[in-house]
């Protein structure tokens, strides 16, 4: 489509403005590129193709074991933490292929966050949660780390409720509140996109709301990828949605698509309960 | 029919019932037995003679070079056998789970964590106290270094055993999270692993602590005994558990009633270990369960 | 991979059903009320004519029960994609049957006030009656099928009626002129091609809610 434009030189500067945001719209913040995912012999995942537009929330669904997860955990390459998974393919961050040996992990996490299935504190203060991922990736001043603290707590819709026990271990606070705080310390360092798997499958319906409404408030600096299994809540969070289903991709489109007329059979039957 | 096979059920889940709780009385039944035996036999001896005098006064004196004994050597064996137990813990679980060197490793850990304690201290006796008499080119040097070397041997296993343990029962989604933010695993392992699993290894160290107070076998050939004061690793070092068992041979039932005390000295250790143990669980409870 | 028409959920595939059923059957009861407000109208036959009238409490309870039960299967099992459509569609056929049975009631009233009239009742009225209730007929067999190519099929007979409607207009206006005396009786003539007319409409609704059923897309081309 670029490519079609006339070069920039020849068009006035307005139109060079167009152009110039015509093309941001085109290229995706991640995109995917024939993934292929091994676990030993098993093939996890076949030839994924996938965007996903940037500042965005990307639902992935699908019956377990289809490889929403395995997906989701490509994108920070945390897999390779484990022995005998390997992934095959692209997977492009602003356009550099993240799984090129040559990109560094540490730099690819700060870039991309993540959030797990239950809560996961460490066990420190609620504060030390937060600063210790910073504190590897920049040195701060002390009053400019209480700032990026706050900044994140805030940020995760928990500074109210916390900001009177910083030095308390983050062991005591409330299952959903864990969860936010696991949500400020991923955003505390700043990433571009932020994965969540299945970040409420642990909570009671008022703490998933919370999270729901942290989501949607988020979407506007982030691009969001979250895997759920719960559909309704799919339709609720995301402006996109992936249905996967034994490891390949079946269909990705707008929810709104996907939730009133999918256009593959396969979707149709899983959203609506059909699955055997 | 029904109510047939229902009491057929009830009378089985009395058997099994009755038949638990038999076992239960009867090992409990020996344990208080022991308790009271040593506490009967040896509260009567327990007296300032006994802190206060060394055992080359027999029947007159009291354990104090024996008690000072065995804590300088327990002390010594925890220095020794803590850091280097904790440290192969951890590298069995964070850096060699799951691989053939890990469970080779596990296997002769666990060979290790059951070897007769006498055989440990001849191996001590080899390669400590024999080198160093040729060192010092005099007579055999037992001393209290070999004897906390030999200890170390026995709580290093157990030590070994309980951190890859607790590191393993940490969950794996905290080793995620943590490497998710970019972090290295040296840095997860040592700010958030071993944090989390604090209060399972330090009762692994407090049960070796325990396990090695109490033997004897492994001191006979390396710190051999003593009966004056001293705290000086390279001196012969008395200990309380070798105290007792000369104590025990000897025909002079005066010397039994120290031996004794001894017994009731090391068992209040052990239980007053124990105790301290349960409380720092209590204190910092396991996180993420 | 295995796929399978019914629900995980039996119960869910159950009610889905019984709402489906519950509009056919809705739609063959206004069915009956226009071919019986006609009747009435051809024969002059006035209990006819208000037993129609009487029967039309029974479909705006029905409409009502299908509303209740559209909100239920929303609230409780909060449908998607087909069955959602389904779901939408079944309130909005329910309400287009309704009109179509008021406008059955409308054709009952005009038939006990029409004055008697000189001369036959018209062919093409007659004709553009029979029309209507086939194209009815036709739209519920299309639903009770979900027959997306039948429902396009009924759509395009909309443009018979009204081509028919514009004839039977055209005719009854000259005869008015003719005999000026029987304007009464023609304008009331009118007016129920007019009902006819917009049965005729609602029809059309009803099988562009079939075809979004099917398809996915609502409007039909």
């Amino acid at each position: 489509m670029i490519d079609s434009l006339p070069s920039a030189i020849d068009l006035p500067p307005w139109l060079q403005a167009v152009a110039a945001r015509a093309g941001e719209r085109v290229l995706p913040k991640l995109a995917v590129r024939g993934l292929d995912f091994h676990y030993g012999d098993a093939h996890a995942l076949k030839r994924i193709d996938l965007d996903i537009p940037e500042k965005q929330v990307t639902a992935i669904i699908g019956p377990s074991g289809c490889g929403k997860s395995t997906l989701l955990r490509v994108f920070n390459r945390i897999y390779a933490i484990y022995q005998g998974l390997r992934a095959e393919g692209e997977v492009l961050l602003d356009g550099e292929n993240i799984l090129d040996a040559r990109y560094s992990l540490n730099r690819l996490r700060g870039q991309v966050g993540m959030v797990f299935q239950k809560p996961v504190p460490f066990p420190m203060t609620i504060f030390e949660n937060v600063a210790w991922g910073i504190r590897h990736h920049e040195k701060l001043s002390k009053a400019g780390m209480s700032g990026r603290v706050e900044q994140a707590l805030r940020r995760a819709a928990l500074w109210d409720e916390v900001k009177d026990k910083l030095k308390r271990s983050a062991l005591s606070l409330s299952g959903g509140q864990q969860q936010r705080l696991c949500i400020a310390r991923a955003i505390a360092l700043a990433p571009e996109v932020l994965l969540l798997d299945e970040p409420t499958s642990a909570l009671d319906p008022i703490a998933t709301a919370k999270i729901e409404q942290l989501i949607e408030e988020l979407k506007g600096d982030y691009t969001l990828v979250i895997v759920t299994h719960n559909m309704q809540q799919a339709a609720r969070v995301s402006d996109r949605t992936a249905f996967m289903y034994l490891g390949e991709m079946v269909e990705c489109d707008a929810t709104e698509k996907i939730f009133t007329s999918p256009a593959k059979k396969q979707t149709e039957d899983y959203i609506t309960g059909r699955f055997g | 029919m029904e109510s047939a096979i229902y009491l057929r059920r009830r009378a089985a889940n009395g058997l099994a019932l009755g038949l638990s709780v038999c076992a239960t009385v009867l090992g409990l039944l020996f344990l208080a037995w022991i308790l009271w035996v040593t506490l009967q036999q040896g509260i009567g001896a327990i007296d300032w003679k006994l802190f206060t005098k060394i055992t080359a006064y027999g029947a007159e004196g009291g354990l104090a070079n024996a008690i000072v004994g065995s804590l300088v050597m327990d002390v010594m064996a925890l220095a020794i056998c803590a850091p280097i137990g904790v440290a192969a813990g951890t590298f069995l679980a964070e850096y060699a789970n799951r691989t053939k060197l890990g469970a080779t490793i596990r296997f002769l850990n666990d060979i290790l964590l059951s070897a007769p304690s006498i055989v440990l201290g001849l191996f001590v006796y080899v390669i400590v106290v024999l080198p160093m008499s040729k060192l010092t080119g005099g007579a055999v040097s037992f001393s209290g270094f070999a004897g906390a070397v030999a200890l170390a041997l026995i709580g290093l296993p157990v030590i070994v055993r309980t951190t890859d343990e607790m590191l393993q029962l940490v969950p794996g989604t905290l080793r995620e999270a943590a490497l998710s933010l970019g972090v290295p695993q040296w840095k997860l392992t040592v700010q958030v692993l071993m944090r989390a699993a604090t209060s399972g290894i330090v009762t692994g160290v407090l049960l070796a602590l325990a396990r090695l107070a109490g033997e004897t076998a492994p001191l006979l050939f390396t710190a051999f005994g003593n009966n004056f004061m001293t705290a000086h690793p390279f001196d012969k070092m008395e200990s309380l558990p070798v105290a007792i068992y000369q104590y025990t041979n000897d025909p002079n039932p005066a010397l039994h009633a120290i031996a004794w005390a001894g017994a009731l000295l090391i068992t209040l250790f052990v239980l007053g270990l124990s105790l301290a143990t349960r409380l720092f669980l209590r204190r910092h409870r396991s996180p993420n369960d | 991979m295995d796929i399978q028409n019914h629900h995980i959920v039996k119960s869910y595939d159950a009610e889905l059903q019984r709402l489906m059923s519950e509009i056919a059957d809705m739609g063959d009861v206004a069915l009956t009320q226009v071919e019986h407000s006609l009747l009435a109208l051809e024969g002059r036959d006035a209990t006819l004519a208000r037993q129609v009238i009487d029967g039309d409490d029974a479909i705006d309870t029905r409409e009502r029960e299908v509303s209740h039960e559209v909100l239920r299967l929303l609230a409780l099992r909060q449908p998607s994609a087909r069955d959602l459509r389904e779901v939408m569609a079944a309130l909005r056929i329910a309400s287009d049957i309704e009109r179509i049975a008021d406008h059955a009631v409308g054709v009952a009233r005009l038939s006990l006030a029409m004055p008697a009239g000189e001369g036959g009742f018209p062919e093409n009225l007659h004709a553009l009656g029979l029309l209507t209730c086939d194209i009815v007929h036709e739209v519920l067999r299309a639903w009770r099928a979900t027959d997306a190519a039948l429902a396009h099929a009924v759509w395009q007979r909309d443009d018979d009626l009204d081509r028919t409607h514009a004839v039977l207009f055209h005719d009854l206006l000259a005869r008015m002129r003719q005999t000026p005396d029987d304007a009464a009786w023609c304008t009331h003539l009118m007016f129920v091609a007019k009902n006819l007319e917009r049965i005729g409409d609602h029809a059309t609704n009803i099988a562009e809610n079939v075809w979004f059923v099917v398809e996915g897309e609502s409007g039909l081309s």
